[in-house]
């Protein structure tokens, strides 16, 4: 998702008095009652990332609701805009202000979990499980920590633009895009000799995500340590290096983001892209002239698995009002809450069954639709690749291994090698392992 | 302020007399002129080119290819819709008045604070003052992300965690305008400062009345970077605030970068909305670098 | 004067003071007399009286930089990470540091940057500062306009200056048609760099100019008359009057940007993107700090280390700056 990595940009360096935070943290926990279980009372207060400007209706007419629902309780909304967000949770968790329900995605979830800072809600709120999508709800899992730690709550799931009149201009048949690696491949060769190294297929070298889809196995079972320079691996970069050699990757494809690649799509000069279903009404607003050559498709695949991304609410382990906090926090998450915030925007519902609800099943001619409906189906079986173990800086370690191997500076097993050695390495050192 | 304007006479009657004189006495030649244009013209080009990108961008209405190759600079149909936009999604005359609190009081409390420090730095002699110069210096080196939740800890011990008074205090007196100060004041012929002690003024007066009017310049210096770095802060501010009502502009404008997707208009929009008033700032202060070199004969 | 009579009259020039007769210097005086950068402290002061003003400016500059920043020395002995405290690892962070090789590529990135940058940015905003002096129609639009790129937001100008570097930008189609064949800007570690210095040098000059408008204002125009009417040449009188004059603000400028290049970071992470470059070879060493240390899994411990470094280098930096005009004056 476009936003987890915004965040990861953030350009800020952060260093914690972490000495500092165990002091606020023993003060904060005096005040706090260990149950879930009580009167549904108090102030909540409730931190979202980013939706206000868009959304600011629906949360507004979702708190009435609740407070109408409870009335001893009260809702606090506080929103959070796309940069820094990393930052200001940690600043808050250091200092003890952290809100009492807290929108976190899963690799956001886990060193607050660690911290001991999000609240089990296997055990505060295990009766409400069965209500998520099994896939949802274990990504809350941590590894290395028993319980769950933040009710899923939407979904999304990419699927891949592609620009039909440049697959038509190389030759290649704009109603087959790729749907395997291996076509894609071939695909891409193809475009590069026939363009002349002019337009090439893609605009980005692989991330942990196309490990994953090509179906390398990230970590090992007990999930302690790093695999994916495994064999099948090493075949993945071998091949993006062919690309890169026959220029068929972007020629900045080493320092792309997600942002660079974007524009390259919409400047027309990279014909397949990955993007989510919001990305249509945006191409057709910012690129009229791409918008009429766009073709979707599913994302390339080798497992059969779409990747999903997953948004959830954690409640704070030092909540003053916890059982209103958890409470809150599942009611936004419920079937009903869900299904109207994914009537609003593009975004999926965690709970179960409501992606057989018509309005994901039932086409209606428009391409809008037709996304939908076809996230929707690969969300059924579709998994979070991204290890929550896999921190923004084992991300560079890889990214930069990628490149080194791109460019032929090392051989794709070396680099692999290296880059597994040195995940492991961080994973183990320092107090994270502790 | 006599004192200077005392200074000022006497330098005055041969000082600007000539300048006049030698204004009309000799000609610059035209070559001369069109090569000063010339060369203005060409660091115009470079310096605003990528700002009017962004005007053109936020004026540019929905249907306007902005990816469009070769890009057009001049929107085909140019609207102020986006501004409204923005203002749609955004209280920004509230953000924006929280912004302009902070960076009104962060450049009352750098010109006063950095002059009075300067002062003691470059004027008086006294045991210590090299120590509290290398304060200084050490203070600007302070790499500022690496202390930020540490400073965030101390804010919330003093219960100044989201206020405005959090966001101004940890620059409110920057070390770098100290120093700024400080070479301004050095610079001064400290000769009339001692003829101002001959008449009986004290340390307070002599800075009052007599070394601040001399560093006017700089003291605009100051304000323009006080007021800066004050309205362009966007990280400190985010994890001091946790109340819409006190953000500031720059979280604010941060809001446009929509979760789902980014409208490249409304940002540019934002850009601009938020980069104007220092040019206007900027504009308004700038006549004070010229102080005394107004006439000048001077010639690059 | 240290003691407490400051209030005993003394006439101006002759013990504490030294120096020239308290008159400006005429048109007959040496340029080189007047406007030098030397401290000549006035001793006339209550003993207190320094203190009183330094007081504010200390008690902020302590409270909160010097002070939090010993927390950050201290996280250097440790294994800190954001949300969890540390223990004592004594010089482990430093020691991993020495055998980092990305330590060493962002020192050198970082050096680089120093030595790239800090000379266009000492001479050019003064040529600069020098065109915009004056008064000649239009001269103050020319000021404003030239201010521009430093309250642009630096996010605003890695994205124009991306777009127009980039491949398929509009510098690679000019050279192109040119003849001249395409560069690449924004895919080669080192053209990236560059592209990163010269982003720098573009957004600092209105920044630098504005001092040293500051300072010119301060430089006697008869220094200038005099010269004059000694017949000397435009580029003469830049180096004898002009230079002299704003010397102590070229060292200046020379400290600040210094440190601000070896401080580097948005415009080689806006270019060259978050991991720095292909491969990270263009990794700076605040990147670094940045890589290591951001987020909530942070490495707080050894980026600490790292910020360390970055001061004790910068503090070493200044101190060379000014060591070097100290000697030159002697």
């Amino acid at each position: 998702m476009r936003i987890s990595r915004r965040a990861a940009a953030s350009a800020a360096v952060l260093v914690t008095s972490a000495l500092a935070l165990t002091a606020c943290g023993a003060s904060g926990d005096s005040g706090a009652s260990d149950s879930a279980t009580g009167k549904v009372e108090g102030r909540v207060t409730f931190q979202t990332w980013n939706l206000k400007a868009n959304f600011k209706d629906y949360f507004e007419g979702l708190i009435a609701d609740f407070e109408k629902k409870y009335p001893d309780a009260k809702v606090n909304w506080v929103d959070q805009p796309a940069e820094g967000y990393p930052e200001k949770l940690s600043a808050d968790a250091a200092g003890g202000t952290l809100p009492d329900v807290v929108n976190v995605s899963p690799d956001l979830a886990y060193p607050l979990a660690k911290a001991g800072v999000a609240l089990d809600l296997h055990k505060a709120a295990g009766k409400y499980q069965d209500e998520y999508l099994a896939g949802a709800w274990k990504s809350y899992e941590m590894p290395g920590m028993a319980g769950v730690y933040a009710f899923p709550w939407y979904l999304n799931t990419g699927p891949m633009f592609y620009n039909k009149a440049l697959f038509t201009k190389a030759g290649l048949d704009p109603r087959k895009p790729p749907t395997t690696y291996g076509k894609l491949f071939a695909d891409a060769l193809t475009m590069a000799k026939k363009s002349d190294g002019k337009i090439t297929m893609l605009a980005s070298t692989p991330s942990i995500e196309d490990f994953g889809r090509y179906g390398v196995r990230l970590m090992n079972a007990q999930g302690t340590a790093f695999t994916f320079n495994e064999p099948k691996g090493v075949e993945l970069l071998r091949h993006y290096r062919e690309l890169y050699a026959a220029g068929a990757l972007d020629s900045q494809a080493l320092t792309a983001m997600a942002e660079s690649s974007g524009r390259k799509f919409q400047q027309q000069s990279v014909a397949m892209n990955p993007g989510s279903a919001l990305d249509l009404g945006n191409f057709k607003k910012e690129a009229p002239s791409l918008y009429k050559n766009i073709g979707i498709t599913d994302t390339v695949n080798n497992t059969g698995k779409a990747n999903m991304y997953v948004q959830g609410l954690m409640v704070n382990a030092q909540s003053k009002v916890k059982p209103a906090a958890v409470a809150f926090a599942h009611f936004v998450t419920d079937r009903k809450n869900q299904m109207d915030f994914a009537k609003r925007v593009t975004i999926f519902p965690s709970t179960k069954g409501s992606l057989d609800d018509p309005y994901f099943t039932k086409e209606d001619g428009t391409d809008a639709t037709r996304v939908r409906i076809a996230s929707a189906k690969s969300l059924g079986s579709a998994v979070n690749y991204t290890p929550v173990l896999l921190s923004d800086q084992m991300k560079t370690v890889l990214r930069n291994a990628v490149a080194k191997a791109v460019q032929g500076k090392e051989s794709p097993k070396a680099a692999l090698d290296g880059a597994v050695n040195e995940c492991n390495r961080l994973l183990t050192t320092g107090a994270g392992a502790r | 302020m006599s004192a200077t304007a005392e200074q000022e006479r006497r330098a005055a009657p041969d000082g600007g007399g000539r300048v006049r004189r030698r204004r009309s006495g000799r000609r610059t030649p035209v070559w001369q002129w069109v090569l000063r244009y010339l060369l203005l013209l060409a660091v115009l080009a470079l310096t605003v080119g990528p700002f009017l990108w962004q005007l053109s961008t936020s004026l540019k209405g929905a249907g306007e290819d902005i990816y469009r190759y070769p890009p057009s600079l001049v929107p085909h149909e140019a609207t102020l819709d986006n501004y409204a936009g923005v203002a749609k999604i955004i209280p920004v005359w509230d953000f924006a008045l929280n912004s302009l609190k902070v960076a009104v009081a962060n450049v009352l409390t750098n010109c006063l604070g950095a002059a009075l420090a300067g002062y003691a730095l470059a004027r008086m002699r006294f045991r210590g003052r090299k120590a509290a110069l290398v304060v200084f210096l050490m203070a600007m080196l302070v790499p500022v992300e690496s202390i930020m939740i540490a400073q965030f800890v101390t804010m919330r011990e003093l219960q100044l965690n989201n206020t405005l008074i959090g966001v101004l205090l940890p620059a409110c007196i920057g070390a770098m305008n100290v120093l700024l100060m400080r070479n301004a004041f050095a610079a001064l012929p400290y000769e009339v400062e001692e003829a101002a002690f001959v008449d009986g003024a004290n340390a307070w007066q002599r800075f009052l009345r007599i070394a601040l009017p001399s560093v006017k310049g700089t003291l605009a210096v100051v304000a323009i970077f006080a007021f800066m770095g004050a309205w362009d802060d966007f990280l400190w501010p985010l994890i001091v605030l946790s109340d819409q009502s006190k953000f500031t502009l720059t979280i604010g404008l941060n809001f446009l970068h929509g979760t789902f997707a980014n409208n490249q208009r409304l940002v540019a929009a934002g850009t601009v909305i938020a980069v104007l008033p220092l040019i206007v700032l900027f504009a308004c202060l700038q006549r004070f670098f010229f102080r005394g070199v107004g006439e000048g004969a001077v010639k690059g | 004067m240290t003691t407490g009579t400051a209030r005993v009259p003394r006439t101006p020039g002759n013990k504490g003071g030294g120096g020239p007769a308290p008159v400006p210097p005429g048109p007959g005086a040496p340029p080189q007399a007047a406007a030098r950068g030397r401290i000549r402290p006035v001793r006339r002061h209550l003993p207190a009286s320094p203190w009183l003003f330094l007081a504010p400016g200390l008690l902020i500059v302590g409270g909160f930089s010097l002070y939090p920043f010993l927390s950050t020395v201290v996280n250097s002995f440790t294994d800190a990470r954001t949300l969890i405290a540390g223990q004592y690892v004594g010089g482990a962070n430093y020691q991993e540091l020495i055998h980092d090789a990305m330590f060493w590529t962002g020192l050198r990135n970082s050096l680089l940057y120093v030595l790239g940058v800090v000379p266009l940015l000492v001479i050019l905003p003064l040529l600069l500062a020098l065109l915009v002096q004056g008064r000649i129609p239009g001269i103050t639009f020319f000021r404003a306009a030239f201010y521009t790129p430093v309250v642009a937001s630096v996010v605003v100008v890695g994205l124009i200056w991306v777009w127009l570097l980039d491949d398929r930008g509009l510098i690679n189609a000019v050279l192109e048609a040119v003849g001249f064949g395409k560069v690449g800007f924004l895919s080669d570690p080192w053209l990236l760099l560059f592209s990163a210095m010269a982003v720098t040098v573009w957004k600092g000059l209105g920044y630098y100019m504005i001092i040293y408008l500051a300072a010119l204002a301060n430089v006697p125009r008869e220094l200038h008359e005099a010269c004059a009417v000694d017949g000397a040449g435009a580029l003469r009188r830049f180096w004898t009057v002009t230079v002299p004059a704003v010397r102590s603000t070229m060292v200046l400028v020379a400290a600040l940007s210094s440190v601000g290049a070896f401080k580097v970071f948005s415009e080689v992470y806006l270019m060259a993107g978050p991991t720095g470059g292909p491969g990270g070879e263009d990794t700076t060493l605040v990147m670094l700090v940045q890589q290591v240390g951001t987020g909530l899994n942070g490495r707080v411990g050894y980026a600490s280390a790292l910020s360390v470094v970055v001061f004790v280098i910068t503090l070493g930096l200044m101190l060379l700056v000014l060591r070097a005009n100290r000697k030159e004056d002697a």
